[in-house]
């Protein structure tokens, strides 16, 4: 455990992060990269843009909440590095997702309210499930909610939001530094859990049951994200058609074709993704995924 | 990383002071300025020190005597670094919480640089020697520190650790590096550096937040008398460590009592 636990030290951590990926960058993105165009000129694009970013703001919010609650109840001085490190990353990332919201034409004094009040619901519950873990100093429970369920999720939108971002260069960059952090919170995730669930083999039925919760949560959100999704894919197409390119064009996720993809089929790749991320990542640490019930 | 400013350089036309309130907190509390400002003396100094620094020849006593003033300080920042991470969730607003964060790795990699300083010194069990050879007083420091996060105390927390925590450390490792060995004084000076942001947004965040609020001041400056003594204690055990004799003390907490002094918490 020594060894692994010695790969996430501060100093690798100031070397392959804020002197590594992120040297030469502004809020996650070059200096002279703007929003795309349209994103700043269509209303309902603008709209849409800001709702996405909400979502993000609300999940890095959490996270940041998670990994540096988690500090004080971790067993080892080694994991404490790791998760200040993860805390900074976390605030890294509320800070540039409010940047770009802000960088879409909120206010700044409106910043809170907006995402209060755009904040999905169930996003909210799914939250207040993992803090709730890190609120009762429940080390295991809190790790595997953070760096495995919430992690995981956010690895998988990420990755969705970057490849639709082929027309964004800015924020397909900005989730670029996000995406190289998430990685490296998953990894900790399943190397240090996997050893403390053999010694804490009576924690797995709780560990299990947060799990199904939280993964009902999260595909609540995804349902409530992409129902409403469908006019706004015509629009962009519909955009892309009149310049006669579209940046989507060849583009596809797990088998999914961006340019052709419905919002349904959208939804049940993502959420397929990221559940089979689950299954195979709580398998390695010696959890039994469980399969949530489907949000109505 | 580059420098934000309003537009994202460097130059030397950009000035923080320039700018509104607000803007200038969410400026200085950022993640960005964070980066540049350890950049700047951290860029080339992995573990806190110049790789190619020579280390000083240490006979067994000198050695000895290091490792007791080095297993305190680790002591120190671990409770720096669980107060500051429990802080991050206080903080009242985006840009404190963001600085919260970035100290709580601040704290991490000090703890970080002085546990791997032991390491070099030739201490094998780190916890055992450092749970054996801390002082007694800082332990109770840490104690009463932790109390105010649990409590949800945002002021008497800052206050405990941005104000009377980093100042002891830095009136301490500041008289350290002036007679320490070159590697430990170029990792001192590093951490003094952070220290002298944190107490900077102490200073600052509580300064503001008393302004115009005499009860809140008078509740501060209270526990200020009652962690008095406690701080003293801390002082005196710390030089009592780096060799010192009672009429050898530098003028205690000298640093300490300005900054209780700047924030109207004389009493």
């Amino acid at each position: 455990m020594a060894d692994f636990l010695s790969q996430y030290s501060i100093q690798r951590w100031l070397e392959a992060c804020p002197q590594g990926y992120l040297d030469g960058t502004v809020y996650g993105h070059d200096p002279d990269e703007t929003e795309a165009e349209e994103v700043l000129t269509i209303d309902s694009l603008r709209e849409a843009s800001i709702a996405v970013t909400v979502q993000l703001i609300a999940g890095e919010r959490c996270a940041l909440a998670a990994s540096s609650g988690l500090i004080n109840c971790a067993p080892d001085d080694a994991s404490k590095m790791f998760l200040a490190t993860q805390t900074l990353d976390e605030a890294r990332h509320v800070e540039i997702f409010t940047q770009r919201l802000m960088d879409l034409g909120i206010k700044k004094e409106d910043v809170n309210s907006t995402v209060a009040d755009l904040a999905n619901p169930n996003l909210v519950k799914f939250a207040e499930v993992l803090l709730e873990k890190v609120a009762n100093k429940d080390f295991v429970a809190g790790v595997v909610g953070q760096n495995i369920v919430l992690e995981g999720m956010a690895f998988s939108v990420f990755e969705l939001l970057q490849a639709s971002s082929a027309g964004n260069p800015k924020f397909a960059k900005t989730l670029a530094g996000t995406i190289a952090d998430e990685r490296r919170h998953v990894g900790f995730g399943e190397n240090r859990i996997g050893s403390l669930i053999q010694e804490h083999p009576e924690k797995r039925p709780e560990v299990e049951k947060m799990q199904a919760e939280m993964s009902y949560y999260m595909l609540a959100t995804f349902t409530d994200m992409f129902s409403d999704a469908g006019q706004r894919m015509e629009e962009a197409k519909a955009i892309a058609a009149q310049r006669d390119e579209n940046p989507l064009d060849g583009v596809s996720w797990h088998g999914a074709d961006l340019m052709t993809a419905t919002p349904d089929v959208m939804e049940a790749v993502l959420a397929d993704t990221v559940l089979g991320e689950f299954k195979t990542r709580l398998g390695r640490i010696g959890i039994e995924y469980q399969s949530p019930k489907v949000p109505a | 990383m580059v420098g934000t400013g309003e537009t994202g350089d460097t130059g030397d036309a950009w000035e923080p002071h320039l700018l509104d309130e607000d803007e200038f907190l969410r400026e200085v509390q950022s993640f960005e300025f964070w980066f540049e400002a350890i950049e700047g003396y951290l860029g080339d100094r992995p573990n806190g020190y110049d790789p190619d620094l020579v280390e000083a020849e240490l006979d067994d006593a000198e050695r000895d005597q290091l490792v007791t003033i080095l297993c305190n300080y680790p002591v120190g920042e671990t409770a720096a670094l669980e107060a500051s991470s429990g802080l991050v969730r206080l903080a009242a607003t985006n840009p404190s919480q963001i600085f919260m964060a970035t100290q709580v790795a601040d704290e991490a990699r000090h703890v970080e640089v002085f546990r791997r300083r032991l390491e070099h010194l030739g201490v094998s069990d780190l916890d055992t020697t450092i749970a054996s050879r801390a002082n007694p007083e800082l332990l109770e420091f840490k104690r009463t520190l932790l109390g105010f996060v649990d409590d949800g105390q945002w002021d008497l927390a800052v206050f405990a650790q941005n104000v009377l925590l980093e100042t002891m450390e830095d009136t301490v490792f500041r008289f350290h590096q002036t007679t320490a060995d070159p590697v430990t004084a170029q990792i001192l000076e590093g951490v003094i550096a952070d220290e002298r942001r944190h107490l900077g947004f102490g200073e600052n965040d509580l300064g503001r937040r008393l302004a115009g609020d005499p009860q809140r001041r008078a509740q501060l400056t209270e526990v200020r008398a009652r962690l008095d003594p406690l701080v003293l204690r801390c002082f005196e055990a710390t030089y009592r460590d780096l060799g010192l004799r009672p009429d050898e003390f530098p003028e205690l907490g000298r640093s300490y009592l300005d900054a209780v002094e700047r924030l109207g918490l004389g009493g």
